[in-house]
């Protein structure tokens, strides 16, 4: 919209005591618009959902929805996660396995996978689930490598499908990979994705799933799952319905009675809790939020440089700044506190935080060749430390702890600066290695070998310039990499495990990352109409409301109102 | 664009404009003056149309990154990628190959074909199903207040102008700057707070209620005005002020001209003058802002769109952008455009029918 071009009035007298009265008004309305900022926000459920129907903010159409069920595209209604079924459900947080559409899987050697696919599963159109439809799926994936979004046929070799098996060779030794096959392929019914001419631009208008809902009304602005009667444990499935809507704006969130959203409010308290509808929420570390450095470029590749960093700073006070003090600090050694508190090796102090302690860090400066002189970090030529944070625009919270982080580095006399460019740009700085310092999320993954493996294996080293997809900050060890390939075969838990507390203790001596904080999986829930959410007194799943999880917690949920 | 750099004096003394200058025997024929000027607006008009398609091709390939780097740092928000996600990203979005010319060819036959293939943010959806379902919403909604701001704040500014020093002119006239200093976002922010929620007197988001299906039902249709009030109010609200100091302002140094003083001493009605004589003139700079304004329509009110989740043209450019989603961006823009230069290209015409001077 165009303003209309103004010429000036022929008076100049006019406009002055316009202009106060104009500034007097205005001072009026953002007096009483401060004073509407108090109002607490109350929230209404709308009377017409009944009890059994559970309104969740999981999809957001920008701005409508597109009725594309199609579960191997990026672009898909993330209800399609509640109508296909992955063979396991792997709960991110705890690392926790949850056999699904597969019994338990076996792992005769390191480079075979034997799938016991379980009976008696139907699909929502009635036709029986078999191994057939997981065999199918696999070849659908290698002949449609685009639909492969997590890169199994990266480690496939070759399957063979049995009566209730389905048996996988890897094309190389590769333990965790089992894992990666099973909780990120949702499998699809052979008898309906046969006859699809290109499953490239399908969008499955029709979903069948093996799982717990199928879809009922669509509309643009607003779509309905109903239960699947059918479904394999239908006796463990509470919400006769789901509604979830195109929109779901904070405010909306907080006065329209939902019941399940995956979002971060600020003063969740206040503004959730607050707002009624026994709203309840929970917030668990979902990844690590970390500076990465660069290692390709001096002096962060000097490890004393990083450790003089890394203890300069008060973590707490950089996670408060970025999440209002939900989330805590992280500590140095790549591990989600306290959900995966079994894999922490009991070793390392403090539980691998880092306190604090400028004296310590100006040790480490000084090992590095970096001395305080007037209040700067300077080398021995004099030069002062500098360096520039690279961060997304956009990621408010991100900036908040950054610009806490260089306020800290300034105290010790290290000059910081900020870059922010938008999120595809900053990508491309990641990747391409084309930054000092980058923030960034690590670990989270679920899967204690692949946390690692992706923030330290030199199979990721690429160029400067070139795009690597992990381990951007380019660490290489040949020691390490002997650890991760060590732990890449390891079938035992107990040698697992023993790998795992050597590579927190390199990730904590060699600071290939410098952890700030715990990312938040920012679950609101209302225990009006359902109780049994995943809490930090019954951390069972991830309170989020995409991807497979969402499974566990459907699956969980008990009607308040039974009838 | 043309603007009333001096106060029009007719030739006749009386007549300030609306009729063609006196001196006919020196141009070859009227008609084909008229046609020259069509002319040269035409010719104007093909080549601004051929730079800013040009530039809407170069500009989005000018931004950082890639619309698989989009899509993998809003994944990678979540937990990490694997390598071979971007890959199947890249696949699935068929991210522009090829060197810059033949892409700029390909450009050129879909700008003709009106073809602007699949969009990168909304994959598998085509450009044109996406802009035809946003563009209803926007053409109806932003359009339709445009004009109702534009006629009622022309009114108000005459009216204010001729009544100047009464209550008719100082209330429109504060009001006016008053709102108009309002930035959009906060306006539409206020409302949607009491109006919306703590009132509850209108919805608060969408075009339409959650579980309708647009169709042409008089269920529909109403469900669709009532969703519209709030923004429609924002617009509304924000520009009118703009209309009625721009008109009052260029009115009341039209009215101080000879030519208004001599067509009162020679006692025409004054309501003749006011609109015939004053207006006429004064209204030409408030319909370059009007022909700029209207153009601007298609482009949506991207801000209001935002706050309203209006499923408009402006959410959708929003997504585009931010998602770096060239073939929704390039179509955008370019329609935006298109309508720009059409509704300046019209308003240069009714300009040559409203002051003739401007046809030499």
């Amino acid at each position: 919209m165009m303003q209309p071009t103004r010429s000036r009035p022929r008076s100049p007298l006019r406009s002055r005591p316009l202009a106060r009265i104009r500034a007097a008004l205005a001072l009026a309305v953002a007096a009483s618009t401060l004073a509407a900022c108090s109002i607490q926000i109350q929230s209404a459920p709308d009377p017409s959902i009944p009890d059994d129907t559970m309104l969740v903010a999981a999809d957001n159409g920008s701005p409508l929805f597109e009725k594309n069920f199609n579960p191997f595209m990026i672009n898909k209604r993330v209800a399609a996660f509640y109508m296909y079924e992955p063979l396991i459900v792997l709960d991110n947080l705890n690392a926790q396995e949850h056999p699904w559409l597969a019994t338990g899987y076996t792992q005769p050697d390191p480079s075979t996978i034997l799938f016991d696919i379980r009976q008696g599963v139907t699909w929502s159109d009635g036709e029986d689930f078999t191994a057939e439809d997981v065999g199918f799926t696999f070849q659908l994936l290698k002949d449609n490598p685009s639909l492969d979004l997590q890169g199994i046929w990266s480690y496939i070799d070759t399957f063979e499908t049995g009566d209730d098996t389905v048996t996988v060779h890897l094309s190389a030794p590769d333990v965790p990979a089992a894992q990666l096959i099973a909780s990120t392929t949702l499998i699809v019914p052979e008898h309906i994705w046969a006859d699809v001419e290109d499953p490239t631009t399908w969008r499955n208008p029709d979903p069948v799933g093996t799982g717990p809902y199928t879809l009922g009304n669509f509309a643009p602005q607003q779509y309905t799952v109903d239960k699947n009667q059918d479904y394999w444990q239908a006796d463990t499935v509470a919400a006769e319905h789901l509604i979830l809507p195109a929109t779901n704006t904070q405010l909306d969130v907080a006065t329209k009675g939902y019941d399940w959203a995956y979002s971060f409010i600020s003063d969740v308290e206040g503004a959730w809790v607050g707002a009624g509808n026994q709203n309840t929420y929970w917030f668990p570390p979902g990844g690590t939020i970390a500076l990465f450095p660069n290692l390709t470029k001096a002096p962060y590749n000097d490890v004393n440089v990083r450790l003089g960093l890394s203890t300069a700073l008060d973590r707490a006070a950089v996670g408060d700044a970025a999440a209002e003090g939900y989330m805590d600090p992280a500590g140095q050694t790549n591990i989600l506190l306290p959900n995966q508190e079994d894999v922490l090796n009991p070793d390392i102090p403090d539980s691998g935080l880092i306190s604090q302690n400028t004296a310590k860090a100006l040790d480490y400066f000084a090992a590095a060749g970096y001395t305080q002189q007037g209040g700067k970090l300077v080398d021995a030529s004099g030069a002062q430390l500098s360096l520039t944070i690279t961060t997304a625009a956009g990621y408010n919270d991100w900036l908040k702890g950054v610009q806490e982080v260089q306020k800290q580095w300034g105290a010790v006399g290290v000059d910081v600066k900020v870059e922010s460019p938008q999120p595809a740009a900053y990508t491309l700085a990641l990747r391409n290695g084309e930054y000092d310092f980058a923030m960034g999320a690590t670990g989270g993954t679920g899967n204690t070998f692949r946390d690692f493996n992706n923030l330290l294996s030199s199979e990721w080293v690429k160029p400067v310039g070139e795009e690597a997809s992990n381990n951007f900050e380019r660490f290489s060890d040949p020691a390490v990499d002997k650890l991760l390939a060590e732990f890449k075969v390891a079938l035992d838990p107990a040698v697992q495990a023993d790998l795992a507390d050597h590579l927190q203790e390199v990730v904590y001596d060699q600071i290939p990352s410098i952890s700030l904080y715990y990312g938040g999986s920012w679950g609101l829930f209302s225990d009006a109409k359902f109780t049994g959410w995943p809490s930090a007194d019954d951390p069972y799943a991830s309170p989020k409301t995409y991807e497979s999880t969402p499974l566990l917690v459907l699956t969980s949920l008990k009607k308040v109102n039974d009838d | 664009m043309t603007s009333t750099q001096a106060a029009p004096r007719g030739v006749d003394g009386v007549a300030p404009a609306g009729t063609s200058p006196t001196d006919a025997a020196r141009t070859p024929s009227p008609a084909l003056k008229a046609l020259g000027y069509l002319g040269r607006k035409l010719g104007l008009f093909a080549l601004t149309l051929w730079a800013a398609v040009t530039v809407n091709f170069l500009l989005p390939r000018l931004m950082p990154g890639t619309p698989a780097d989009a899509a993998l740092s809003k994944l990678a928000q979540n937990g990490p990628v694997s390598e071979a996600t971007k890959a199947a990203i890249e696949a699935q979005l068929g991210v522009p190959t090829g060197n810059i010319a033949s892409q700029y060819v390909a450009y050129l036959h879909q700008v003709v074909t009106l073809d602007f293939g699949i969009s990168y943010t909304f994959y598998p959806q085509s450009v044109g199903e996406l802009v035809s379902a946003a563009l209803p919403y926007t053409l109806v909604l932003v359009g339709l207040v445009t004009v109702i701001a534009f006629v009622l704040g022309t009114l108000l500014g005459v009216l204010a102008a001729w009544k100047r020093g009464t209550w008719l002119d100082s209330v429109p006239t504060l009001v006016g700057s008053f709102l108009s200093a309002f930035p959009y976002f906060w306006t539409a922010l206020l409302l949607l707070f009491f109006a919306g929620y703590v009132l509850r007197l209108f919805p608060t988001s969408g075009a339409y209620g959650p579980t309708a299906t647009p169709n042409f039902s008089v269920e529909f249709l109403g469900d669709a005005l009532y969703h519209g009030v709030l923004p429609a109010l924002t617009i509304l609200i924000t520009s009118l002020g703009g209309w009625i100091l721009g008109m009052r302002n260029t009115m009341i140094s039209t009215l101080g001209d000879d030519y208004v003083t001599f067509a009162e001493a020679n006692g025409l009605k004054p309501r003749t003058i006011a609109l015939r004589y004053a207006a006429r003139n004064a209204i030409l700079p408030n319909l370059t802002s009007f022909g700029l304004a209207l153009g601007g329509v298609v482009g949506g009110s991207i801000l209001v769109e935002q706050v309203f989740g209006y499923p408009g043209i402006g959410y959708l450019l929003f997504n585009a952008v931010v998602n770096q989603d060239y073939p929704l961006m390039q179509a955008l823009f370019l329609m935006i455009t298109v309508s720009v230069l059409i509704a300046n290209f019209l308003v240069d015409i009714l300009y040559g029918v409203l002051d003739p001077r401007t046809r030499r």
